[in-house]
């Protein structure tokens, strides 16, 4: 299927040769994230994470959950780039993760829009950086902004928006760029929970579309569900992984009657006895 | 089984008392009427105290006296020099130093506040600088640059240079970590972190500066002014105090607190109009 937001060939995308060395023997699927033996602490006395392995698959969502202090976030940091491993390694695409690219999106849970720019120069804020035709860059916002719906507010502030909106912008601008894994911390914390709802079956849809992996960190275990092919349990004290749950529930995955389902409510009351399990 | 269904309620409020748009328009009444009603009563009191003679003209002098005063300048001039040249020089001054001083302390400011090694260099002699007053270096600058117009400008140029760095350095700093963060997973470099996210984000800070800058920088010219030289506003108030003109000398203090109150509307103007997003 050829991509949504791109008439052309995107710059950031890897043909599908690049993968094959990566090919994951159980999914079928490259592995686009991995973190080999990683341990790291903000200072070298007190470590948040120890001896953690992950990989991450193409085209998947993995949601991170766990108590508060367990890591997900520093999962997140280090793979965006913005943290080295004291031990250990975190490779994309078999390439040792140095420092943040535009391969690698994040969205963050105050959704850090630029306040001072308009939705549409916001949304279009990474082509800055890529060598892009100016008709090309018009026509991939144009098609991200209908896709998010948003017409009607591309010349808005993000002050004239409301939270959803605004998140809503946040994710718009970074799937634009097409990074090869979304990393998103929290996103939809911050806002009402009939939003959040509509927020995530958007994200789902966003996703059929846009082919890259998603990892999600998160603190409610039907949003995981909801969201997720794979939730994995983080343990306090540096326990790592506990629990790799792969999810299955009835496609298309965005139709909220998936929140009432047999299966969504059995997910449910397994990861709450597993979550209470380690609280 | 018969459900009884709730009675139906009647939902209608009946309209009585204002609502809330009218009570805010009605409150901005209120305070406006204050801000003019409160000092327009001073200006009686002080007219009629001064005119029934309850207070020796030698302190304060009527109101009346003051705007005959004020105008008979307009005519004649002040010690033969057309009032006009006297504001013209001020106003040179005041703008001068203050362009100067804005663009030295905005580079400043910027530098320090985003390269730490600068801020070290700097830090030192600008913590020694910061609860100085200006005016304690006045007479070393007519020792080093002259009694001309130069130690003039330079004195207000200091003394507005060191507030706007200052600020812009707080700005710079105080731009969200998570805004850096996003701008580099969309591809941006250094610079285009620089020029797009910490400048934008640091702008509410500078014209903060900028308008502090520019009251204090009024406050030094009269003290500049008092120097050797015989044109400006200052030299009105210092001439004037020398013979107990005190008609006079209000004439140049009021004339100061106009031009000050004209230049921080007008900055206040531009500032809304560029960091519009912050309401």
């Amino acid at each position: 299927m050829s991509h949504p937001l791109s008439q052309t060939t995107a710059t950031t995308a890897k043909p599908e040769a690049y993968y094959d060395d990566l090919l994951d023997a159980d999914s079928g699927q490259p592995e686009v994230i991995s973190l080999n033996d990683v341990s790291f602490g903000y200072s070298r006395k007190k470590l948040v994470i120890k001896d953690l392995n992950l990989s991450i698959r193409r085209g998947e969502i993995v949601t991170l959950l766990g108590p508060s202090g367990c890591g997900k976030s520093t999962v997140l940091n280090l793979i965006a780039g913005f943290y080295a491993p004291l031990v250990g390694t975190v490779t994309h695409c078999g390439e040792v993760v140095k420092s943040p690219s535009a391969r690698r999106g994040m969205i963050f849970q105050s959704n850090a829009l630029f306040d001072w720019m308009t939705v549409e120069q916001n949304i279009a804020f990474g082509f800055r950086f890529q060598a892009l035709s100016k008709y090309e860059k018009q026509q991939r916002v144009k098609a991200i902004i209908q896709l998010v719906g948003l017409e009607g507010s591309d010349r808005k502030y993000p002050y004239e928006l409301s939270g959803g909106m605004r998140q809503r912008v946040a994710v718009a601008r970074s799937m634009v760029v097409q990074p090869e894994i979304l990393l998103m911390d929290e996103p939809f914390a911050a806002v009402d929970v009939q939003t959040r709802e509509g927020l995530q079956e958007e994200l789902l849809k966003l996703h059929q579309q846009v082919s890259g992996a998603i990892l999600f960190v998160s603190h409610s275990i039907e949003e995981a569900v909801f969201l997720s092919d794979r939730i994995i349990i983080l343990d306090r004290n540096l326990g790592g992984i506990i629990h790799d749950i792969p999810i299955h529930l009835s496609e298309p995955r965005y139709v909220a009657m998936n929140r009432v389902s047999d299966a969504f409510n059995q997910y449910r009351t397994e990861l709450y006895v597993k979550m209470k399990a380690i609280s | 089984m018969q459900i009884n269904l709730p009675r139906k309620v009647n939902t209608v409020v009946p309209l009585s008392g204002p609502d809330l748009q009218t009570q805010a328009l009605r409150e901005k009444a209120i305070v406006f009427g204050v801000a003019i009603a409160i000092p327009s009563l001073i200006l009686i009191l002080w007219e009629i105290t001064t005119r029934q003679g309850w207070v020796d003209e030698l302190f304060l002098p009527s109101l009346s006296g003051i705007v005959t005063e004020f105008f008979a300048m307009v005519r004649k001039g002040y010690s033969g020099t057309p009032l006009s040249v006297h504001v013209f020089a001020s106003l040179k001054r005041v703008f001068t130093a203050f362009s100067i001083g804005t663009v030295v302390g905005l580079l400043l400011g910027l530098l320090m506040g985003y390269y730490k090694y600068v801020r070290a260099a700097f830090y030192v002699v600008t913590e020694l600088l910061r609860p100085i007053p200006p005016l304690a270096f006045i007479t070393l600058f007519i020792l080093w640059f002259g009694i001309g117009e130069t130690s003039k400008v330079l004195i207000i140029l200091y003394a507005g240079a060191l507030i706007v760095m200052l600020n812009t350095i707080s700005g710079v700093q105080s731009c969200p970590k998570d805004k850096i963060l996003a701008a580099r997973t969309l591809g941006a470099n250094d610079m285009a972190i620089f020029l797009y996210v910490i400048l934008p984000a640091a702008l509410p800070n500078i014209f903060t500066g900028m308008r502090v800058a520019l009251s204090v920088d009024f406050g030094i010219l009269v003290a500049a002014e008092l120097l050797a030289g015989n044109q400006g506003i200052g030299y009105i108030i210092h001439d004037a105090s020398t013979f107990f003109n005190v008609e006079g000398l209000f004439v140049g203090i009021l004339m100061i607190g106009f031009f000050g109150v004209v230049s921080d509307v007008l900055l206040r103007f531009i500032a809304r109009r560029v960091v519009h997003w912050q309401g």
